[in-house]
C-alpha cells in the first residue's frame, strides 16, 4: 500500500510559531489587494482543534438472529473508540436513530456539534450477515460512504473491523488496523506446569487463539510483511532456535539452529530473509539470513554484543543495539556493512528498536530512574521523548499506520498488554487472562 | 522746450528793443526831471513824509468862552436890543423903496414882454400855416409812398412767404431725408449695436460656459479629491475592521478544524467561500485540493461547521473582504 509521508496531526501547532507567519502573509495579501476592484481575502488556518472528532455511531439497526455478544455497531463504537482519534457521543444522547439516510436529520447532529455519523442495518440472510451502513459529513450534509459488507454470521467481529477500517479511513485518510492482528506469548503456571502459548487475536485482544504451546520458553514473535507467517525463539529443543511458522497450516521450520545463541528474528519488507542475532562465531552479533537459500551474511562485527536488527522505513539500513559504548544504545547503519551511527544518548539502556513506517521515529525501551519506559528519538534531531511511563514497559511494537504502540507492562501487578497511540492519546489494555503476557507483535494490515 | 524756445527768441530781438527803448525811456527821464527839477526850485519842498504813517486822535481845544459879571451883562443886553430895533426900522424903509423900483420896473419889463408876445404869436400863426401846407404835402408824398412801399413790401412779403415755404417745404423735404438717413443710419446702428450686442453675449456666454465648465471641472476635481480621501480614509478603516474579523474568522475556523492523522506540513487545502452578509455561508468551493481527500474534508468540513461567521456590520467592508474570499488550511508546526 502506498503510504503517504504522514504527521501527527492532532498536535496541537504552537500558535507563537503560526501567528507572525500568517500576520504577514495577510499583511502582504491585503497590501496586493489594494487597488484591485475586489480585495481577495486570505485566511490560513495553521492549526486545528486539539480534541478528539466528534462522531457519532448510531447502534445499527439489526434484523435476524444475530450472533451473542458480537453486535456490529458495537465492534465499530469499540474500535473507534480505542484508536484515540474520534470522540464518540453516548448513543443515550442521540436525538433519533436513524439507521439510512431518510432517517437523518443533519442539524439534529450538527446542533450536537457532530462531524461525522455514522448509520448502519445488519440483517441475516441464512448464513451470512449483511451489513449495510452509510457515514455521513454532517455539516456538509453528504453521504462520504457507503457499502453493502456481508460475512458469514461466525465472522461477525471481522465484519465489524472491516467497517471500522473503512470509517477510519475515510475521515482520517490513512488505513485502519482494526482488521489487523496481533501476536504475544502468554505464560501461565509454575514449575513443572509452566506453559508458554503463542498467541495470535485480534487488535482488541477478541478471538484469540494458541499457536504453539511449550513447556520451554517462547520468545520475540515477529510477523512476516504478507501477515501469513511467524518467525519467533522457541526453547522447545532446550536451546534458542529460530522457527518459522506458516499460520494458515501450522506447518513449522527451523530456520537457525546455530551453535550459540538464534534470537531476536526480523522479516526483511520484502520477506525473503530474516534479520537474526547468532552467536555462532563467538560473539553476539546481526546476521541477514536469505529464507530460500539459508545463505547467511554478516552485518557487525564487534567485540561487544550486537542484537535485536530491525529494519528501517527504506528497507537499505538496520536499527539495531549494542553495549559497545558499555550499555545497550540504539544504532542506525545506513547501508548493510556500512558505518554504524549510535542513535541514542539518554540513559544507559536503550534497547529493542523499532523504528517507525516513515522514518521519522524509532522506538525503544529506555531506563529511566530505575524504571523501564517506551521512548522514541526523533532521526531528524535526535530529540527524544518518553511515549509511555508505566514502569515496567517492555517489548514495543507499532501498528501499521503508525499511530498506536503496543507494549507489555504492569498494572496493579497484573501483566497486560497496553495500547496507546503514539501522540499520547487514548490507551487501552488486554490483559493476560492468566500469569503473563509478553512480547506483543503487531501484525501487518492484510487485505 | 518751449519756454526755452521763447526765451531765445526774446534774447535775439532784445539788442535792437532795449537800445530804442532804452533812448526813448532816457530822454523822456531827462524830460520828467528837468520839468521837476524846475517846480522843486519854485515851491517850498514839501516836508518829508514820514515813512511810517503815526496816527493820532486828537480831541479839538475847547473854545474860550468870555466871562463877564451878571450886572454888565444885563445892561450890555438893553443897549444890544436898542440897536438892533433902530437897525430893523432902517432896514425896512431900505427894503419898501428898493420895492417901488422893483415894481415899475416889472410893469415897464412886463408891456415890453406883452408886445414881444403878440409878435412871436403873429409869426408863429405864419409858421404855422406853411408848415400845415408843407405838412399836407409831405403826408400826401408819405402816404404815397408808403402805399408803394406797402405793395413792394406786399409783393417782397408775398415773394418772401412763396421763398419760405419752399424754403420751408425744401427744408421739411431735406428734414425728412435727413431723418430718413437718421433713421437709417440709427437702424443700422441699432442693427450693428444689436449684432454687436448679440457677439458680445454670445462671447460672454462662451466665456461664461468656458468658465463654468472650467468651475465644474475644478470643482469635480475637488470632489474626485476628496472623495479619494474619503476612500483612502475609509479603506483604512475597512482594512482594520477587517482585519478584526480576519482574527475572528480564523479563531473560529482554527477551533472547529480537526485535522486528519494523515495532515502534513505540506498538505494545503485552499477553499472559496462566499458569504452572505448576515454571516451564513452562501457557498464553499475547494479550489485547491491537498491532494488527500480526508484533509480536504475536514478543510471544508470546518468551514461548513461555522453555523455563522463574524462579520462586519458595515457592509462596504463586508462587500470588499467578506463576500468572497479564500481560506487555506496549512497544518504548520515548529519542528
Amino acid at each position: 500500500m502506498k503510504r503517504i509521508k504522514s504527521m501527527t496531526a492532532k498536535r496541537a501547532y504552537p500558535r507563537s510559531y503560526a501567528n507572525p507567519v500568517l500576520t504577514l502573509a495577510v499583511a502582504f495579501l491585503m497590501l496586493a489587494a489594494t487597488g484591485s476592484a475586489r480585495a481577495e481575502l486570505l485566511i490560513r488556518i495553521t492549526e486545528g482543534a486539539n480534541a478528539a472528532i466528534p462522531v457519532a455511531v448510531v447502534p445499527f439497526a439489526e434484523s435476524g438472529i444475530m450472533p451473542a455478544g458480537d453486535k456490529i455497531g458495537s465492534i465499530v463504537r469499540s474500535d473507534l473508540t480505542m484508536s484515540g482519534q474520534f470522540n464518540l457521543l453516548a448513543p443515550e444522547k442521540m436525538l433519533s436513530l436513524p439507521s439510512q439516510r431518510s432517517d437523518v436529520y443533519f442539524r439534529d447532529w450538527r446542533m450536537l456539534g457532530q462531524r461525522y455519523l455514522l448509520v448502519g442495518q445488519v440483517s441475516r440472510e441464512g448464513d451470512q450477515l449483511r451489513a449495510r451502513y452509510e457515514l455521513f459529513d454532517v455539516n456538509r450534509e453528504q453521504r462520504i460512504l457507503g457499502e453493502t459488507a456481508s460475512a458469514p454470521a461466525s465472522r461477525a467481529r471481522s465484519l465489524g473491523h472491516h467497517i471500522s477500517d473503512k470509517v477510519y479511513e475515510a475521515i482520517t485518510g490513512e488505513p485502519g488496523v482494526f482488521s489487523t492482528r496481533l501476536a504475544y506469548v502468554t505464560v501461565a503456571g509454575q514449575g513443572e506446569d509452566i506453559r508458554y502459548r503463542l498467541q495470535v487475536s485480534d487488535v482488541d485482544g477478541k478471538r484469540s487463539k494458541v499457536r504453539l504451546e511449550s513447556g520451554e520458553p517462547i520468545l520475540s514473535p515477529a510477523w512476516s510483511p504478507d501477515g501469513k507467517k511467524l518467525a519467533y525463539v522457541s526453547f522447545e529443543t532446550g536451546k534458542p532456535v529460530i522457527f518459522v511458522h506458516e499460520l494458515a497450516t501450522g506447518e513449522r521450520r527451523k530456520v537457525a539452529d546455530f551453535r550459540g545463541l538464534n534470537s531476536a528474528p526480523a522479516w526483511s519488507p520484502d520477506g525473503k530473509s530474516l534479520l537474526m542475532t547468532l552467536s555462532r562465531d563467538g560473539n553476539a552479533e546481526v546476521y541477514k539470513m536469505e529464507l530460500a537459500s539459508g545463505d547467511l551474511t554478516r552485518l557487525t562485527d564487534h567485540w561487544a554484543i550486537d542484537t535485536e536488527g530491525s529494519w528501517d522505513h527504506s528497507g537499505r539500513g538496520i536499527f539495531f543495539t549494542s553495549d559497545r559504548s558499555g550499555g545497550p544504545q540504539i544504532y542506525h547503519m545506513e547501508r548493510l556493512g556500512g558505518e554504524a551511527r549510535r542513535i541514542t544518548f539518554g540513559g544507559r539502556y536503550n534497547a529493542r528498536p523499532r523504528p517507525d513506517a516513515n522514518g521519522e521515529y524509532v522506538y525503544y525501551v529506555h531506563q529511566r530512574e530505575g524504571e523501564f519506559v517506551i521512548a522514541r528519538t526523533h532521526l531528524d534531531n535526535g530529540q527524544e521523548s518518553i511515549v509511555t511511563r508505566t514502569g515496567a514497559d517492555e517489548s514495543p511494537s507499532l501498528s501499521p499506520n503508525g499511530r498506536l504502540l503496543i507494549y507489555a507492562t504492569e498494572q496493579d501487578g497484573d501483566s497486560v498488554l497496553s495500547v496507546v497511540s503514539t501522540e499520547g492519546g487514548a490507551a487501552y489494555s488486554l490483559p493476560a487472562a492468566e500469569g503473563e503476557v509478553r512480547d506483543p507483535a503487531w501484525g501487518p494490515i492484510t487485505r | 522746450m518751449t519756454g526755452h524756445e521763447r526765451e531765445s527768441i526774446s534774447t535775439g530781438t532784445a539788442p535792437w528793443l532795449s537800445g530804442v527803448a532804452f533812448s526813448v525811456i532816457l530822454h523822456g527821464l531827462i524830460a520828467v526831471l528837468a520839468l521837476v527839477g524846475w517846480s522843486w526850485s519854485g515851491s517850498t519842498p514839501p516836508e518829508p513824509q514820514p515813512n511810517a504813517i503815526s496816527a493820532r486822535l486828537v480831541s479839538p481845544e475847547p473854545k474860550p468862552s468870555p466871562v463877564v459879571e451878571e450886572q454888565d451883562r444885563e445892561e450890555q443886553r438893553q443897549k444890544e436890543r436898542e440897536r438892533q430895533e433902530a437897525e430893523r426900522q432902517r432896514q425896512q424903509e431900505e427894503q419898501a423903496r428898493r420895492e417901488a423900483e422893483r415894481q415899475a420896473e416889472a410893469q415897464k419889463q412886463r408891456e415890453a414882454e406883452r408886445q414881444r408876445q403878440e409878435a412871436q404869436a403873429k409869426e408863429r400863426a405864419e409858421q404855422k400855416a406853411r408848415e400845415e401846407e408843407a405838412a399836407r404835402k409831405k403826408a400826401e408824398a408819405e402816404a404815397k409812398e408808403r402805399e408803394r412801399r406797402r405793395q413792394e413790401e406786399e409783393r417782397k412779403r408775398q415773394e418772401e412767404a412763396r421763398r419760405k415755404a419752399e424754403e420751408e417745404k425744401r427744408r421739411q423735404e431735406e428734414q425728412r431725408r435727413k431723418e430718413e438717413a437718421e433713421r437709417k443710419r440709427q437702424a443700422e446702428e441699432e442693427a450693428e449695436r444689436k449684432r454687436r450686442e448679440a457677439e458680445r453675449r454670445l462671447r460672454e456666454q462662451q466665456l461664461e460656459a468656458l468658465a463654468e465648465k472650467q468651475e465644474q471641472e475644478a470643482r469635480e476635481a475637488e470632489r474626485r479629491r476628496r472623495e479619494a480621501e474619503a476612500a483612502r480614509a475609509r479603506e483604512a478603516q475597512m482594512l482594520s475592521e477587517s482585519q478584526k474579523y480576519q482574527g475572528l474568522i480564523r479563531e473560529r475556523l482554527s477551533q472547529a478544524w480537526y485535522p486528519p492523522s494523515s495532515a502534513t506540513e505540506d498538505m494545503t487545502a485552499r477553499l472559496q467561500i462566499t458569504l452572505l452578509p448576515t454571516g451564513e455561508l452562501a457557498s464553499v468551493k475547494l479550489v485547491n485540493s491537498s491532494g488527500n481527500t480526508a484533509f480536504d474534508n475536514s478543510a471544508l468540513g470546518a468551514v461548513r461547521s461555522l453555523s455563522r461567521y463574524p462579520v462586519p456590520d458595515n457592509r462596504d467592508t463586508f462587500e470588499r473582504y467578506f463576500r468572497q474570499f479564500t481560506i487555506e488550511f496549512n497544518p504548520e508546526r515548529l519542528r
